[in-house]
């Protein structure tokens, strides 16, 4: 990276951006290879040693406590005994005047948004007077305005004081828009490297979303059930849906969406785009601001607990742990966690129906574990999934909300886990994928959305998807 | 006691089974043992402290009958806090909720139609009501405001206490002046001779009712609490709240459900204790002498589970009822606090162990499959 420019490190989930930066800033120790800032070769150790190199970064993630002041959170981490207070306060004055970074010093974090909390993150960070400053993501809690803004700081730090600037980014035309160079990363590696100027939005997403997409095995050919289908009553229809809070500003902005019964809906996009929140609200774990949410054209009545599962939409969440099984509870347990009617007479549990239905469903979903009655803790992560997935699809729902469906678990795993999304959908349920992983997508899915900042931004049949206006609705271009 | 007994029945022992008994083991008489050194060095016999306890809990005559009666709260208190903590809930306040509700129960027990039988029951039902609705204010608080309930029933607690001395000032309330005596006591009148819980005599040994009723209760909740729709929620609640959420269980309505039943165990708990003759069937400020804070060590001592929580009372109120005879033995009260909290404390940790070492290895679990 040359001094007094603006990198952008432009690439998916996954491809290794994040790690990257947790190198230079010594979260991460490479394996092998070699760091150079100068001329001088450097091993980055600890976040405290790249901070004596010059180097800083705003993550993603905001490190702020909440119940402090601004100028508390400002020196918070600092070495020696006395805490001064007035200087603290000056300085934020100072750094807020310098690069029009406003904020009030007395006021409490857990009030401000996150533009405002962000700005404390970039005074943090400027404070140490850093050569090298990196931004995760910067964007991506930050409104239209307050993205332009932060900008314009970014580009005074640059050519008034000929810092360097590392922008990891997945949105093509922020990086576009704000720098000067661009890397983009697939996999781990270095695909490409350019200058921003004169280049189009069609190269960037080309190199982003990359090569032929392998696909595994045949592509879905189920043209038949859609056509079908579409004509007759969405299993699943969102109109509208808006999320918003004062602390993460808006999650959901006006999404729509329909999945029809027997297909499956993949969800493409960049993870942060308010995916999270989606599947939340299907689980009925948040509540919605404004639109509606209707299966098999009943409208769901918000807000109640469970009231998404009583209308028959499953869910596997994203972390199943969360939000999808008790690990504290049995294997049979968690096999009836939402369907205890089924189990029960008049409110009281029988045992034996609950020990029949846990063998049924541990053979008909080869769930391998020690016994119906062993905790949940002990399975394997992927024997865990097919608990939650053996579940939900018992319960006979009328959609399926699969979040992320196979993070974390092995190939043979995963496998498994698109057979039985397919065989849901040949059932006649409505199935709606959640995954930031484009490859399960486009294995899997009739029907392809983008959702980009809370909304679906564009949409496209799986049989004739065009890879690169893909990427480029990833990324937000239109 | 139980896990014992059902080693004997199941020869059959794992090593982590194995392992934690001779913890146990190990921690009691550890624990034993520094009360001992405790007792010899505060100038007292170790060998007559033992004595004094064993005489003082059963052995002397009508002793167990008493052990038993000071038994009956205790479970009562520990099986309600057992609820409250399947939900998730940590309701310390139960000394407070006990008060206040016997004050209810004392109100009704002396004040209203002292002829009629039926008063007791009313009153026992005031007793719990005025609990739970006691408790329901950190309840209320916490799903409302997000106040901690832990905070909350532990404040509410000094609370009560101030409450149940101003209704001992006033006539029209509790408050019983006696002809001819110039110092006010800031006692209750006694309660209706028609309106007391019926007392149980076997082999010189009396008990009042409450016992029997307090071993039902601890029954009734344990199969409830594994049996039943709403244990299985209440549990799902505690354990996973957003799972719980998910599946249809309101953290609302079952979480303030489970703190409305444990302050109405505690309210029920002074209210027996009351009514089945505690301090003369009257009624003071200090009325609750702990039994609150007690029934909560049982429940965690008995590890939250309602059956284990007998015996654990039964230990508890062994000593209770033993203090007597250890001042007679010379030695000091406090020592006997000491000794029962060391006792608690040796009776924590292998339980503790097992549960840091078993979420180790579920770590670890964890983190060798992603």
């Amino acid at each position: 990276m040359d001094a007094g420019r603006i990198h952008g490190v432009l690439g998916q989930n996954g491809a290794g951006k994040s790690t990257l930066m947790k190198i230079l800033i010594g979260l991460v120790t490479p394996d092998s290879g070699e760091i150079r800032i100068g001329d001088q070769l450097v091993t980055i150790t600890s976040p405290q040693q790249a901070a004596d190199l010059g180097i800083g970064m705003v993550h993603q993630h905001f490190s702020l406590v909440d119940a402090l002041t601004v100028w508390e959170n400002v020196i918070l981490g600092e070495g020696g005994m006395r805490l001064d207070r007035k200087r603290a306060r000056q300085l934020v004055g100072e750094i807020g005047d310098q690069y029009g970074l406003a904020i009030n010093p007395d006021a409490t974090v857990g009030n401000l948004s996150a533009g405002q909390r962000q700005r404390i993150e970039i005074i943090k960070c400027l404070r140490r007077n850093p050569k090298i400053l990196i931004f995760d993501e910067p964007t991506s809690v930050l409104t239209p305005d307050e993205s332009e803004m932060l900008f314009r700081v970014l580009r005074q730090v640059v050519q008034l004081e000929g810092r360097t600037v590392a922008l990891v980014s997945h949105k093509l035309e922020e990086v576009l828009h704000a720098t000067d160079d661009v890397v983009i990363m697939r996999d781990g590696k270095l695909v490409a490297s350019m200058q921003t100027s004169g280049t189009k939005p069609e190269e960037l997403a080309r190199a982003m979303v990359g090569r032929e997409v392998k696909l595994r095995g045949a592509t879905p050919s189920s043209a038949p059930a859609v056509s079908a289908a579409k004509t007759g009553t969405p299993g699943l229809k969102i109109e509208g849906l808006s999320v918003s809070s004062r602390k993460e500003g808006v999650e959901l902005n006006g999404l729509s969406l329909d999945v029809y019964p027997g297909e499956i809906v993949g969800v493409a996009g960049v993870e942060g785009n308010g995916q999270r929140v989606l599947a939340d609200v299907l689980s009925s774990l948040r509540s919605f601001n404004a639109g509606t949410i209707e299966v098999n054209g009943v409208p769901v009545k918000e807000g109640g607990a469970g009231a998404m599962a009583h209308v028959g939409i499953a869910v596997i969440p994203e972390d199943r742990h969360d939000s999808g099984c008790v690990l504290n509870m049995s294997v049979a347990e968690n096999l009836v966690l939402a369907g205890l009617e089924k189990v029960s007479q008049r409110g009281v549990v029988d045992a034996d129906t609950v020990r029949e239905n846990a063998e049924k469903l541990i053979a008909e979903f080869g769930i391998s574990c020690q016994s119906p009655d062993a905790p949940m803790w002990t399975l394997s992560g992927g024997n865990q999934q097919r608990v939650v997935l053996a579940r939900e699809l018992s319960a006979d729902p009328k959609v399926l909300v699969a979040a992320q469906p196979t993070r974390g678990l092995d190939v043979g795993a995963i496998e498994y886990m698109g057979d039985r999304l397919r065989l849901a959908a040949d059932q006649g349920v409505a199935v709606l994928l959640i995954s930031s992983e484009l490859e399960e997508i486009l294995h899997l899915a009739d029907r392809i959305v983008v959702m980009y900042r809370g909304a679906i931004i564009g949409e496209m049949p799986n049989k004739d998807v065009d890879l690169e206006r893909l990427g480029m609705l990833m990324g937000g271009a239109q | 006691m139980t896990t014992s007994k059902g080693v004997l029945t199941r020869l059959k022992l794992t090593r982590d089974q194995v392992e934690l008994l001779g913890l146990y083991v190990l921690c009691v008489v550890l624990a034993l043992a520094i009360s001992a050194l405790l007792i010899e060095f505060n100038g007292s016999s170790w060998t007559r402290a033992v004595e004094a306890i064993f005489d003082g809990a059963f052995q002397s005559k009508g002793r167990w009958g008493e052990t038993l009666r000071r038994m009956a709260p205790l479970l009562i208190v520990a099986v309600g806090s057992i609820v409250a903590t399947r939900a998730g809930i940590v309701n310390i306040g139960q000394e407070g909720q006990l008060l206040v509700g016997t004050t209810g129960a004392a109100f009704v027990l002396t004040k209203i139609q002292p002829g009629n039988p039926a008063m007791l029951i009313v009153g026992l039902i005031v007793g719990a009501i005025v609990g739970a609705v006691w408790a329901g204010i950190a309840g209320w608080l916490y799903y409302w405001r997000k106040i901690p309930i832990v905070l909350s029933t532990l404040l509410l607690v000094y609370l009560s206490s101030q409450i149940a001395s101003y209704t001992l000032t006033r006539r029209q309330l509790l408050l019983n002046v006696v002809p001819g005596e110039p110092n006010r006591l800031l006692l209750s009148d006694v309660t209706a001779p028609k309106s007391r819980l019926g007392i149980i005599e076997i082999f010189g040994n009396k008990f009042p009712l409450s016992v029997p009723i307090a071993l039902l209760i601890a029954v009734v909740a344990a199969w409830v609490l594994t049996r039943t729709v709403w244990g299985f929620r209440l549990k799902m609640l505690g354990m996973n709240p957003r799972t719980a959420r998910r599946a249809g269980v309101s953290e609302t309505r079952y979480g303030m459900a489970a703190i409305l039943v444990s302050g109405a165990a505690a309210g029920l708990a002074g209210s027996m204790m009351l009514a089945g003759g505690e301090s003369q069937y009257k009624f003071s400020s200090g009325f609750a002498s702990n039994a609150g804070w007690d029934g909560l060590l049982v429940a965690l001592v008995a590890r939250n589970n309602p059956i284990a929580a007998i015996p654990v009372a039964l230990v508890f109120a062994g000593l209770r009822s033993a203090s007597t005879f250890l001042s007679v033995a010379g030695i000091e009260g406090v020592l006997v606090d000491v000794v029962r909290a060391l006792l608690v404390v040796a009776l924590f940790i292998p339980p503790a162990i097992s549960e840091l070492r078993r979420k180790r290895r579920a770590l670890a679990n964890l983190t060798e499959r992603t």
